[in-house]
Order: C-alpha cells, then structure tokens, then sequence
C-alpha cells in the first residue's frame, strides 16, 4: 500500500500542506470576495428592481394625468360650445325682443299721432264752425243791414246751417 | 524527456519536499489572494474592469448552485466551497498551458540518469493537491450530514446493527456506504488527475515532436479539458452536499 502510494507519489506530508492551502485559499476568498461581491450583487439588484418599479409608477401617473388633461380640455371645449351656443341663443331672442318692442312703439306712437290729429281736426272743424256762425250772422247783417230780433235772427241762422 | 507520475521535488526544506506543483500551487494562490484583496478594496457599486469579469463568472456560479439546489439559501451556504473549488481548479489546469512548462527546470541526476526537473508543472497533475480537493469536497459533505441531523444518527447511516430489521441487509448496505465515500475520493481524485497529467504529458510530447504550430489545437482543447474537469469536480461537490444535506432531512 506504502509502496503503490509512494509510486503515485502521494506524500502525506504533500497532501496535508495541499489541503491546508486550499482551506486558507477558501477562507481568503469567502471573506474577500464572495461576501462583499455577493452582497453587492444583491444590492444592486434590489436597485434596479426598485428603479424599474419607480420608472412604471412614474409611467402610470404620467399617464394618468394625461387622461386627466385630456379629459378637462374635453370638458372645457364642450363647456366653451355651450356657452357660445347660449350666448348666441341669448342674442337671438334679444334681437327679436328689440324689434318687437320698436314696433310696439312706432304702433303707439302712429295711434298717438293719428288721435291728435283727429282731435284737433274735431277742435278745428268746430272752430270753423263757430267762426262761419258769426261771419254769416255778420254778413247777413251787413245784407239785410238791420238787425231782425235776436230770436228770429237766430231761428234764420239756425234753418240756414241745416 | 522525462514523464513521471510523482511531482518532482526541486528542494527540500527539511524533510519536507518542495515540488514544482506545490510551488505552483502556492504561487498561484498567493494571486488568486492578491487579486480578491485588490478587488475587495475597489468594490462599487457600478462594477468596473476586473469587477465585472469577477461577477459575471461568480454570477454563473450562483446560477448553476441556485438551478442544483433550487433553494438560494442553501446555495449561499455551498457557494464558497464550489466557487473556490471550481476557480481554483481551472487555474491550476490553465497553468499547463503556460509556456516553459516542462522545459525550464533544473537537471538532476536520478536513479543515476540525468533528467531535467522543471519548474513548472500544473498542480492537478499532482496527486497530492487532487486527493486534497478530494478530501476537502467529501469531508464537507460530511460534515454538512452530521450538523444537519447530530453525529449519532449521522454514523447510523454507515453502522446499522445486524439485529434489527434488515438484519445483516442493512448492515452490508452500511458497509457499501462507507466503500462508495471512499470510492468518491478516488474517482474524485484520479478522475482530475488523469484528465491534467494526460493533458501535459500530451502537450509535453507534442512540443518535442513538432516544437511550431502543431501544438496549438492541443493547447486549446486543453484549455477547454481544463474547464469542463473544473466545472465536473465543482458540480459533483455541489450534488454531493445537496445528496448530504437532503438525505439527512429524510
């Protein structure tokens, strides 16, 4: 046995020095590099796991206020149109008020005009008629030249003017 | 040319004899040391330069761990011994390709011939470091066993009386646990022995027959032999401490 492992070249002494190199190669590197690169990793990752998180809420929201944007300009545009529309509506009726009320005026103002006229054709008229009395009482006067009695001579006026 | 199947000692410090491949293992370590401390000192957060090479592959590691154990914690708790295991190997296959291999060295007189000791010499081709992963890989998984379920019930795995059930079944099957352990340490070992000596010995004999060209796909397809036996030796670690750690939950 001694024999075939000295022909391999086995050497307990070899083999034990080996061994303890590699434990300390081990231990080196656990502390060294496994530990730290291992936790950096883990760090890292859980970085960009949170910034990819951060960039879709951000994403989202900013989507989010789009519609929102969206959804007030709609509701302005239509609000503006009504307002338009009801304004225009508005200004309809409001001509349409004015020319009525213009009419019912000149209507008024024409009947108004039309009265007086009248009444002062009537007042004329009247005034003629009480005019022409005494120019006809004065003429007949003149003709007849002297004064019937007032009583016939109104009788006469009055027979005449029939 | 000289192939032999022993390191060759260059020097000895006392009874203790310094070969080429504990030099190389040794050397070796020592960068691998030198390189996670710089590393560790320039750690960031935005990985730069050597950083990122060390990630990506530590990264793939965890990965792999992670698809074998499908339990991450368990796998944190594996990952040194495999990463270690699996960088350390495939540096020391990958020194073989390293010019001046088994051409620089000293000449010797031995067993009254001069030969020539070279300086180099690729640490798997050394029994010694490969039964030493052998050992460190098998002694973990079982120590894994025995923290996961106690010792006593952990050595009943290996010891079963002849007078309970099974009877002399249990017992044998016992027996056979304990020979298919040490037959893991051999397969373990001479499975990467073998695959680093052939290599360098074919690499050695390949410079002497044609010194210009011709060696070039060898050294490539070692360099590949060299990874896929890293990564084997890795990956059985890893089932073997899985294999311990979900037997004993059983």
């Amino acid at each position: 046995m001694s024999e075939l492992l000295n022909k391999l070249g086995i050497d307990y002494k070899l083999l034990i020095a080996q061994i303890i190199n590699f434990l300390v190669l081990l231990f080196v590197l656990w502390k060294f590099a496994y530990g730290p690169i291992l936790a950096i990793l883990e760090k890292r990752q859980k970085k960009i796991e949170k910034g990819l998180a951060d960039a879709e809420a951000a994403e989202k929201r900013l989507e989010e206020s789009e519609k929102k944007q969206k959804e007030v300009l709609r509701k302005a545009r239509t609000e503006a149109k009504e307002i338009v529309e009801k304004a225009y509506v508005q200004a309809e009726k409001t001509k349409s008020e004015i020319a009525e009320e213009a009419k019912a005026q000149a209507e008024k103002i024409i009947q108004s005009a039309k009265k007086e006229i009248e009444t002062e054709k009537e007042k004329t008229i009247a005034e003629i008629k009480s005019e022409i009395g005494g120019l006809v009482v004065a003429a007949t006067e003149k003709i007849v030249d002297e004064k019937i009695d007032g009583k016939k001579d109104k009788e006469l006026i009055e027979k005449s003017l029939k | 040319m000289n192939i032999s199947i022993a390191a060759e000692p260059i020097f000895h410090i006392g009874s203790f004899p310094v070969t080429n491949t504990i030099l190389v293992t040794l050397v070796l370590s020592l960068i691998i040391i030198a390189a996670s401390y710089i590393l560790k000192n320039k750690i960031s957060l935005v990985p730069r330069g050597f950083q990122n090479i060390v990630e990506s592959v530590l990264e793939a590691l965890l990965n792999l761990v992670d698809s074998v154990t499908q339990d991450h914690r368990q796998s944190k708790k594996f990952f040194p011994l495999v990463a270690t295991i699996f960088i350390f190997v495939i540096l020391t296959n990958w020194v073989e390709v390293v010019p001046g291999l088994g051409t620089i060295g000293i000449r010797e007189e031995l067993h009254g011939k001069e030969v020539l000791v070279p300086f180099i010499r690729s640490g798997a081709a050394d029994l010694n470091l490969t039964l030493a992963l052998a050992i460190v890989s098998v002694m973990a998984a079982q120590i894994l066993g025995i923290a996961a379920i106690g010792f006593g019930k952990y050595a009943q795995k290996f010891f079963v009386s002849p007078l309970h059930k099974p009877y002399f079944v249990g017992t044998f099957v016992g027996i056979l646990e304990i020979i298919s352990e040490v037959a893991k340490l051999i397969s373990f070992s001479f499975r990467l022995f073998g695959n680093i000596f052939a290599g360098e010995v074919l690499l050695t004999v390949m410079l002497f027959l044609v010194p210009y060209f011709v060696p070039l796909p060898f050294l490539f397809l070692e360099l590949f032999v060299g990874f896929v036996q890293a990564l084997v030796f890795a990956m059985l670690t890893l089932v073997f401490l899985k294999m311990a750690a979900t037997e004993a939950a059983h």
